[in-house]
């Protein structure tokens, strides 16, 4: 039998039962509600894309009267989008360096370093996770243009290197890792910083999978800080594109459509690709916690 | 080695989407360089520059002053053609007379929320354009250049009458900005929609509504006609506060009945629950609940999103003011032959209008240099008070530039008390009109004929009693049992407890 | 790979270090070492993390002028700011956001976890297309409910009622909905994600219980009740804290939706701090006091959560 088998609540004996089975019947009618309900608003969004200021605002149909690609790429180049995707893959590259690196050595220092007083920045650590980030966002900014750093991705990349999930995540992963396998190292006489990149780095490549994707969506989704740091500058990326047209009045209602497509676009395509790294490993870093 | 694998086909996926999006998709070569180039890799204007401009002198004029100026409001690349190519146009004549000023475009509108943190971060735009509420508060927090001197290079300061020195100026007399242009409120009209609904004169014109009772009375048939909203209310953020006290006025609230008043010892007292100030609200609710003329969306309407509905055609009415012209038509695609501006209807207590206007101010970082470059191109766009050549050229193309992208040529409200600088612009605009001036005419005539009074915004914190007044607005058309009375009487005490915080 | 046991030094080596430095040296210049790994680290997380917030509560002290201190004015702001109605307003609108957050957003997910357990065919894609609506920007999907919430003719939800042969319908105006309405967004968002999480925490049940139980003559229900449910009841309560903590950061949403209205019914206390900072105050004082007020209601609710936690895991041993 290529039948798979059942591992839920429900077990094949029980399939055998009438009542189950009208049970299962509404079960997938359920889930097809769920998809439907999941996936219509961006089938929506881009149907929408295709009608022009006066359809958009007027029209009582779901569907385009036409579809005319023209439109897309119309608002695609006239509002150049284009540099704002190239930004946005600068904001990403560098914040994902950042989130790796800081807060990998941070974790590696609590999980397995573990020097006198480490407990004290965990805790720090694990509260920062209670508190909204936005509650700093004023000083934070403040600080920032104190020092000069405003108009540039470098704030952005930095902030990426400070995040206390990241941190608690790597944590977790460092800490299920075999501790002979260490000690070996040491004993190799690997310094501690030789350790990390010789011995945890190559053990860990799930969870720095699992981070990467959760940093490239932060840092593509994140509009306020960038938006505060990058202003009007020439370094805006797509999001804070889009945040300024829905504030601004500088955009027609049928362009903002289309630019919220293009904001969409990447990350399904990334979805895609990656499904079931995003799936299974997220699940299983996020299970520990 | 599978997530590598991965990662390359997303990026070549990503990038085969972008070759196949993007076919005008420029190198973004240009990004790193000084700025020479500014905006020079958006799309390319198609459109020629306005010929006015090439009577414009290209003679050099300054060719020391070394400055880079970021110019706001500067048309996005979703603009009309022609109105981009004006601004390049007047661009390309900006690098002949200051050969060392570089312009970089901006496309920054002004926004207090979003000024705020451009501004402390350096990254305001050199020159932008915020209304007359806003000045002294940018001053008094330190967020705007002080340009007295180069205002004094240009003989501009002589032409300041003391009221705009008390909104541009400081305590010390230094000057912070410059006024660009006024408006006065009234209200912008979808001919469309009269049409449709008979509401025509014989003389093949629209039928106004006149009062704030006709805007109900025909508005009403306009819904039971045409199925559309008749009116456009931006009942959302500090908005619906704003055209509710233009409406309080006309009914009543001015004088002792002000909704802002001072006691005999200076003190600041929230009038807001006058016997006028009531029946304004009334009359909102009303539009509301008895004759069912409001856009369904009024609570979250704003300013732009009211514009859109008028130019789309969803409403048939919008209180909107003559600088906003552009908006209904250029923008959101209302034919210029079909869009007409009426004065603010009466009200029983009279007919008052707000008069406001926009002025230009610098970004808190900005020398003396950059000020006298940015003065410089106003010169060439026509909006300096003086009349040389250049600037009537440049007040030309202005003109040909709007007709050319479809937006109504009308005579500006001046900012400038200046009797032959306000004739010289009437007798462009008449020269380049591509409307139908009966359709302005009351508007225009009710400026000078002394039928409308005009009046300014509330003298103080003006932004939060309109906030406070929309909230009461929101209440009483979002819930038609709400009472008006009680409304009121909440937004006096919130009010009158921020002004006792603020000021008493 | 790693290192084989072969290549390991002898011993004696390894020793012979530590008698050269000391034992108390060796663990001193460890500790420094350690530190210096972890000091890039903690000096972003002060930079970005735990200095702004010292600051807010600094900052919260003073009038301010823009981003400049002028003068101490103690707990005057705190006054201020809390004695205004809509704080009160915007606080008991914001537990009325975890109210129906708990209602909503807290069990859906469990539900889905468990409906698309059962399923058998087709399970992969359900789970995909219900966690896509998390990986979207933020921002777009605000901006995207707005238009299926307007209450237009044209907005999205109408025309479909109008599809039915319905009259369109206000959905954001209504002062006791939106919260509602704004709660099911956020959770059309996250919900797929979430039950992502629990579905692999029941993954984990080991399925010889589920028969067990059916040998001792439990049905389904009873399964559920007694063998999924209690798998998955410390995931559960994770996943509330987090969530409270999430949807006290409320604000887009609201903003973007609704400005907080009709008449600050959606005004959060998120939302009320952006207000003061970028709302045409620019008082940067009195967005600090509410941001710090915003950090201590959650240090309240996440204590009480440790202690009951605590208690509740002190009953099971």
């Amino acid at each position: 039998m290529s039948k798979p088998l059942r591992t839920g609540v429900i077990r094949d004996y029980d399939v055998k039962s009438p009542s189950v089975k009208v049970g299962l019947v509404f079960i997938y009618l359920v889930c097809f509600v769920v998809v439907v309900v999941s996936l219509f608003p961006i089938f929506w969004v881009a149907l929408a894309g295709f009608k022009d200021l006066q359809e958009y605002v007027s029209s009582t149909s779901i569907f385009p009267s036409v579809f005319d690609i023209d439109r897309y790429i119309r608002t695609w180049t006239q509002l150049n989008i284009m540099r704002n995707y190239i930004n946005s893959f600068y904001a990403i590259t560098g914040s994902v360096l950042c989130a790796l690196l800081f807060n990998g050595l941070l974790a590696y220092g609590i999980a397995i370093l573990k020097p006198r007083g480490y407990k004290v920045v965990n805790s720090l650590i694990m509260f920062s996770l209670l508190i909204p980030a936005t509650i700093g966002i004023v000083p934070l900014f403040m600080n920032i243009q104190n020092l000069g750093l405003g108009g540039f991705f470098t704030p952005l990349w930095f902030a990426a290197g400070a995040n206390a999930v990241f941190v608690v995540l790597f944590r977790q992963f460092f800490e299920s890792l075999p501790s002979t396998i260490i000690e070996a190292s040491k004993i190799d006489g690997c310094s501690q910083l030789q350790t990390f990149f010789k011995i945890v780095l190559p053990l860990s490549k799930p969870i720095y999978v699992v981070v990467t994707i959760f940093a490239i969506n932060a840092a593509w989704s994140d509009f306020l800080l960038p938006y505060l740091v990058l202003g009007d500058g020439q370094w805006q990326t797509v999001m804070v594109r889009l945040f300024i047209f829905s504030t601004q009045q500088t955009v027609t209602a049928d362009d903002l459509m289309r630019s919220v497509v293009f904001s969409m676009l990447p990350p399904v395509i990334f979805f895609f690709v990656f499904q079931k790294q995003l799936t299974q490993n997220i699940v299983t870093a996020g299970i520990k916690g | 080695m599978k997530v590598y694998f991965r990662l390359i086909s997303v990026i070549l996926a990503l990038s085969l989407l972008l070759v196949a999006c993007g076919p005008a998709a420029p190198s973004g070569g240009g990004d790193t360089d000084t700025g020479n180039q500014g905006g020079g890799d958006s799309s390319e204007v198609t459109v020629a520059p306005p010929s006015e401009l090439d009577d414009i002198s290209t003679d050099v004029i300054d060719a020391n002053l070394t400055a880079t100026i970021s110019l706001g409001n500067w048309p996005p690349d979703t603009a009309p053609d022609a109105e981009r190519a004006f601004f390049e146009g007047a661009k390309a004549i900006m690098l002949q007379q200051y050969p060392n000023v570089t312009v970089v475009p901006a496309y920054f509108s002004y926004t207090l929320t979003n000024y705020v943190p451009m501004a402390l971060g350096g990254t305001a735009p050199t020159l932008f354009q915020p209304p007359f509420t806003d000045p002294q508060l940018l001053i008094s927090q330190g967020l705007v250049a002080d340009v007295t001197d180069a205002l004094e290079e240009f003989g501009i300061l002589e032409k300041f009458s003391p009221s705009f020195i008390e909104m541009l100026g400081d305590e010390n007399g230094r000057i912070f900005g410059l006024p660009r242009d006024g408006y006065v409120l009234g209200m912008h009209i979808n001919i469309n929609l009269f049409e449709e609904a008979g509401l025509m004169t014989e003389d093949g014109l629209p039928d106004f509504p006149r009062t704030l009772q006709e805007v109900a009375e025909k508005g009403q048939i306009i819904r039971e006609q045409t199925g559309k909203a008749a009116l456009a209310f931006m009942a959302s953020e500090t908005q619906g506060g704003w055209i509710y006290t233009n409406i309080a006025w006309n009914f009543g609230a001015v004088g002792e009945n002000a909704l802002l008043i001072q006691d005999a010892d200076g003190k600041w007292i929230a009038n807001l629950t006058s016997e006028p100030a009531i029946a304004a609200l009334e009359y909102i609710k009303s539009l509301r609940w008895e004759y069912d003329i409001l856009n369904a969306d009024a609570t979250t309407t704003t300013w732009g999103s009211a514009h859109t509905l008028l130019g789309t055609g969803e409403v048939a009415m919008n209180f909107a003011a003559d600088d906003a012209v552009d908006n209904p038509t250029a923008q959101n695609g209302l034919a210029v032959d079909k869009f007409a501006i009426i004065p603010f209807p009466a009200g029983p207590g009279g007919a008052y209008a707000l008069r406001g206007g926009t002025c230009y101010m610098f970004a808190p970082n900005t020398t003396t240099d950059q000020a006298v470059a940015s003065l410089g191109f106003l010169r060439l766009i026509g909006m300096l008070p003086f009349l040389d050549d250049d600037i009537i050229a440049g007040m030309r193309a202005g003109a040909a530039a709007s007709r050319e992208r479809g937006s109504p040529v009308l005579p500006r409200t001046p900012a400038w008390n200046d009797e032959e600088f306000i004739a010289m612009q009437r007798s462009i605009a008449e020269e380049y009109s591509n409307v139908d001036m009966r359709l302005y005419d009351d508007f225009f005539n009710s400026l000078t004929d002394g039928s409308i009074t005009f009046r300014a915004e509330e003298p103080v914190f003006a932004q939060e009693l309109y906030r406070t007044i929309t909230n009461a607005i929101q209440r009483v058309i979002t819930n038609e049992d709400a009472d008006v009375f009680a409304a009121m009487e909440r937004a006096r005490e919130r009010f009158q407890e921020y002004l006792d915080d603020e000021i008493n | 790979m790693l290192s084989s046991p072969s290549q390991l030094p002898a011993k004696g080596e390894f020793m012979d270090k530590q008698e050269r430095l000391g034992e108390r040296s060796y663990k001193w210049i460890y500790d420094l070492k350690s530190w210096l790994i972890m000091l890039p680290g903690i000096v972003l997380f002060m930079f970005f993390v735990w200095g702004p917030l010292l600051q807010s509560v600094h900052m919260s002290l003073y009038k301010t002028r823009n981003i400049e201190l002028v003068e101490f004015v103690g707990l005057q702001n705190y006054i201020r700011v809390i004695s205004r109605e809509d704080f009160t307003q915007a606080l008991l609108n914001t537990l009325s956001y975890t109210f129906w957050s708990l209602l909503i957003g807290f069990m859906i997910p469990i539900f889905l976890a468990i409906l698309i357990g059962e399923t058998l065919k087709g399970k992969g894609f359900i789970r995909t297309a219900a966690y896509i609506p998390n990986i979207l920007p933020g921002l777009a999907t605000v901006l995207l409910w707005k238009a299926f919430l307007s209450a237009e003719r044209s907005g999205v939800f109408n025309v479909i009622l109008g599809y039915f042969g319905f009259e369109p319908m206000v959905f954001l105006s209504q002062s006791n909905l939106v919260i509602p309405i704004i709660i099911v967004t956020a959770t059309w968002k996250g919900a797929g994600a979430t039950a992502l999480i629990y579905m692999a925490g029941m993954a984990g049940i080991n399925p010889e219980l589920y028969e067990a139980a059916t040998i001792d003559g439990a049905g389904i229900w009873r399964r559920i009740r007694y063998i999924t449910l209690p798998a998955i009841f410390n995931l559960s309560s994770t996943m509330l804290i987090l969530q409270i903590i999430f949807i006290f950061q409320i604000m887009y949403e609201p903003l973007v939706l609704t400005g907080g209205g009709p008449d600050d019914a959606s005004l959060s206390l998120m939302l009320l701090m952006w207000r003061y900072a970028f709302g045409g105050n620019m008082d940067y004082g009195r967005a600090s006091a509410v941001a710090v007020l915003i950090a201590l209601l959650l240090l309240v609710f996440t204590t009480i959560y440790t202690i009951v936690n605590k208690r509740k895991t002190n009953w099971d041993m």
